[in-house]
């Protein structure tokens, strides 16, 4: 059994994939935890997966966004508060 | 975490409803043993061991301000020891143990403009969507015509004289916040042009893989304009669900010269006699015409007086209508049928006659 | 103090007739809100148009949260200032809509503070909507609203805020404590609630009886109906009372019965309780004759939802009966089988109704451990095209089982 992946890692790594995405591609929450999951293999659950969600959210390393559905986002302006 | 953010309290959820609850009834709470409607609005519900708990039933506008809200709560705090609900269909209900209370309480009520009824075989509250006063999608208003609907139909809240309950509900568009595809009469606003395509904006606003499989029919496909990544419409399968602006401002069907209503009907979510159901197209559609929609009124009141002369007791209009058989409400109603009524989307077939019980 | 407020001509029709006036309403609170001044005028300019005039924002939240605040701006901000930012907020009722005037007194001066004064009691999910405000006030309006014991409710992929019925509070046919069994989903999913993580959005409606008084089979995921197995309880002479009274019990009743498993001889009502489907009509017409039994529990059903994307659906049964019991554990094992199969499956934006659409219903059933019943359908398959997924081959003894 290999050893698990710390939450803090796993954070790390969903910012960068929100980063990376930022502009391309819209992540869900269940987006990252798959990308996460197909890494880690074993080394990681769907729990650290969702601490690790809560940690770059709370941390307002990233935020959550609607459009039509629930995305992970880096912060920035709302392009609709542009008049 | 280097700048921590002062602890704030999260996740406890809604207070518990326990509190809440007029003393009468957490004291009777589980033992409840029969009610009587004494009058539209009024009801009686009679616990095992004798006691008895009055409510009053008030209609609401869905939008509400507080200065409302504090002339409700004066009126909870002198009848009903500070005590309130509201209904899921948007009514005020005040409880309390003593009878002779009843009518005084109507006698407020009437002052601050809010009119008691909406029990057993009556029209009660619409419910209703955000339509112009805050919602992006809206083919039409949704408070101007509930209250114009309403001021018609009053007469069937104030009494229970029609056949059955009458749940009518409106959307301001096919998103249906307010779910209406299962009411009596449901008001829908339709758009019937296809999305407005922003091809400078449409990059940066919008993921395209998202916008294309919003939707429905998949008439969307990428494409690049100037340069610019974008997406294509086949307006030919468009059927202006705006499900694509929902997840992309940058394609608006917003229109002014087309959007407009539709009326459905028929439908019905509970068990009692026919199984729930959902509501057919009556009309397909009846153009925007504020403030007061007199054409979507006239039709809403047709349907009705329709339904009440020739329904039998207890018969909701859509097992009114299964009885008679859709052409009788064609023609009774005097409404047009015609290609827009039929069924062109998935299992379309299902909705075609299939046999030779027919009514002439 | 907002001044005078601005002419409405079209909207000023609308405060004409019997019914409540929400145009009334606005005016209200436009006298000390300039947001809600704003309000009147961009509504009047929509009704002159016929077009709305607010923009979808991504805006979803309060610090942590995903849901419970719905971003919302006006296009015409250099004419209506005060809605520039005009955001909605969403807090989660309490359960069966019950409340004191000080708890709703104390949302109103929050609202009066720091927001337009409007609300919504209640927006179609159930929460209470506090209409309009803007961005720098959303974590104040938390912070005092979760110091007078309220949170946010649910908005984007996330679970809905629950609703239900009044159930036992107030109802002779409640078939289970409603009010308790959607308090205790929504206590125990507030991070599915607040923190969105599925497909696409779920919610739970819990009605006490088969009436479904919050329409939980056209607007839920998960629609739990209160039902009974045993028999329905008849007081013979309180039907004979209804009968003296002018109630005529054959044409009323027994010849509306969808089951046709009553009959009625003028003296004795008898009913065929393994043929009753539980429709509630005649206990609805004499409910000092009739109630549900005691044998009470409730029927689950999955998957309603308005038309997007898929088309509409009605709630279809997956659980025929079961008990409801706190802690509820064989439900909240049911919900997770299907929150951890959706989310590896569902696609972006497919709710659990179009889901199971998609890989059918018994495939479905198997991947979620629950064993078909001839009450999931209508009536089985009319085609023939079976997926056969047992066979033998040449040359094998017999089948093992």
């Amino acid at each position: 059994m290999a050893e698990k992946v710390s939450v803090a890692e796993v954070a790390e790594k969903m910012y960068k994939m929100v980063k990376e995405a930022q502009g391309m591609r819209k992540l869900k929450a269940m987006d990252l935890t798959k990308n996460i999951m197909e890494i880690y293999g074993d080394r990681v659950d769907k729990q650290t997966c969702k601490d690790a969600i809560r940690e770059i959210i709370e941390t307002e390393k990233c935020v959550y966004t609607y459009f039509g559905g629930s995305y992970i986002e880096l912060p920035h302006k709302e392009g609709a508060a542009n008049p | 975490m280097a700048d921590a953010p002062k602890k704030r309290t999260t996740d406890i959820g809604p207070p518990h409803y326990e509190q809440f609850l007029p003393p009468a009834i957490k004291k009777n709470y589980g033992q409840w043993k029969y009610h009587e409607i004494l009058r539209a609005g009024v009801m009686k519900h009679v616990a095992e061991n004798g006691d008895a708990v009055y409510t009053v039933r008030a209609g609401g506008s869905r939008l509400m301000s507080i200065d409302k809200i504090r002339m409700i709560c004066d009126l909870a705090d002198k009848y009903a020891d500070g005590h309130l609900r509201f209904t899921s269909r948007h009514n005020i209900e005040f409880m309390f143990t003593d009878e002779k209370k009843i009518d005084t309480l109507i006698a407020d009520l009437k002052k601050i403009g809010h009119p008691v009824g909406g029990t057993g075989p009556s029209i009660t509250s619409i419910v209703h969507t955000q339509g112009w006063v805050h919602c992006h999608s809206a083919a039409t208003d949704a408070s101007g015509i509930v209250k114009s609907v309403m001021d018609a139909v009053i007469g069937h809240f104030e009494n229970m004289d029609l056949p059955a309950k009458c749940r009518i509900a409106l959307a301001c568009c096919l998103n249906m916040c307010g779910a209406v595809h299962c009411s009596d009469i449901a008001i829908l606003g339709i758009h019937r042009r296809p999305p407005k395509i922003n091809h400078d904006l449409l990059h940066k606003t919008c993921e395209i893989p998202n916008v294309v499989s919003a939707c429905p029919t998949a008439a969307i496909k990428p494409t690049t304009v100037n340069g610019k990544p974008s997406v294509t419409v086949d307006e030919e399968r468009c059927m202006f669900c705006a499900n694509c602006y929902t997840v992309c401002p940058s394609m608006t069907l917003n229109n002014p010269l087309n959007d407009g209503v539709s009326i459905w009907i028929g439908g019905k979510v509970s068990n009692a006699r026919h199984e729930p159901m959902f509501s057919k197209l009556a009309i397909p559609y009846i153009e925007n015409n504020p403030p007061r929609w007199p054409e979507v009124v006239e039709a809403v009141v047709n349907i009705i007086d329709v339904w009440k002369n020739n329904a039998r007791k207890y018969e909701r209009i859509g097992e009114w209508i299964e009885r008679i058989g859709w052409p009788n409400f064609f023609k009774l109603s005097g409404i047009e049928f015609g290609k827009m009524h039929i069924d062109d989307f998935k299992h379309a077939g299902l909705t075609f006659k299939r046999s030779a019980q027919l009514t002439y | 103090m907002a001044d005078e407020l601005p002419k409405t001509p079209m909207l000023d029709e609308l405060e004409k007739g019997p019914w409540p006036s929400f145009v009334s309403e606005i005016k209200m609170a436009a006298k000390r809100s300039p947001a809600s001044k704003d309000l009147l005028g961009i509504l009047e300019r929509s009704y002159q148009e016929k077009i709305g005039h607010w923009k979808h924002g991504g805006i979803v939240g309060v610090l942590g949260y995903g849901g419970g605040v719905i971003g919302r701006y006006c296009d015409v901000p250099q004419d209506f200032p005060n809605v520039a930012h005009f955001h909605t907020i969403r807090v989660n009722q309490p359960a069966g809509w019950y409340y004191k005037t000080d708890a709703l007194r104390k949302i109103c001066d929050i609202w009066e503070k720091r927001g337009s004064g409007m609300t919504n009691m209640h927006g179609s999910t159930g929460d209470i909507i506090l209409l309009g405000t803007s961005t720098d006030q959303l974590e104040p309006i938390f912070e005092e609203l979760t110091a007078i014991g309220f949170d946010l409710g649910g908005s984007g992929s996330d679970v809905r805020t629950p609703s239900c019925c009044l159930g036992k509070s107030r109802c002779e046919w409640a078939c289970y404590d409603t009010m308790a069994a959607c308090h205790d989903f929504t206590k125990n999913y507030q991070d599915e609630l607040h923190r969105p993580a599925f497909p696409y959005k779920f919610k739970f409606k819990f009605s006490g009886c088969p009436n479904d008084c919050v329409a939980s089979v056209a607007r839920a995921d998960m629609s739990i109906i209160g039902t009974w197995r045993d028999n329905i309880r008849i007081d013979q002479k309180a039907v004979g009372d209804y009968a003296s009274a002018g109630v005529d019990v054959t044409k009323e009743i027994v010849n509306l019965c969808p089951a046709k498993c009553m009959d009625w001889d003028g003296k004795m009502l008898k009913i065929d309780n393994s043929t009753c489907r539980r429709c509630m009509h005649c206990i609805n017409v004499m409910p000092k004759a009739l109630r549900p039994g005691k044998d009470t529990g409730a029927c689950i059903l999955i998957g309603s939802k308005a038309p997007i994307v898929e088309g509409a659906l009605l709630s279809s049964v997956i659980v025929p009966f079961i008990k409801m019991e706190p802690p509820y554990q064989e439900i909240r094992d049911l919900v997770e089988r299907i929150w951890d199969l959706w989310c590896d499956e569902g696609k972006n934006r497919e709710r659990i109704g179009e889901f199971i659409q998609r890989v059918g219903l018994g495939n479905f059933l198997e991947m979620i451990e629950v064993e078909p019943a001839a009450q999931m359908v209508a009536h089985p398959r009319e085609n023939p095209y079976v997926f056969y997924e047992e066979y033998f081959e040449e040359g094998e003894e017999e089948a093992e089982n």
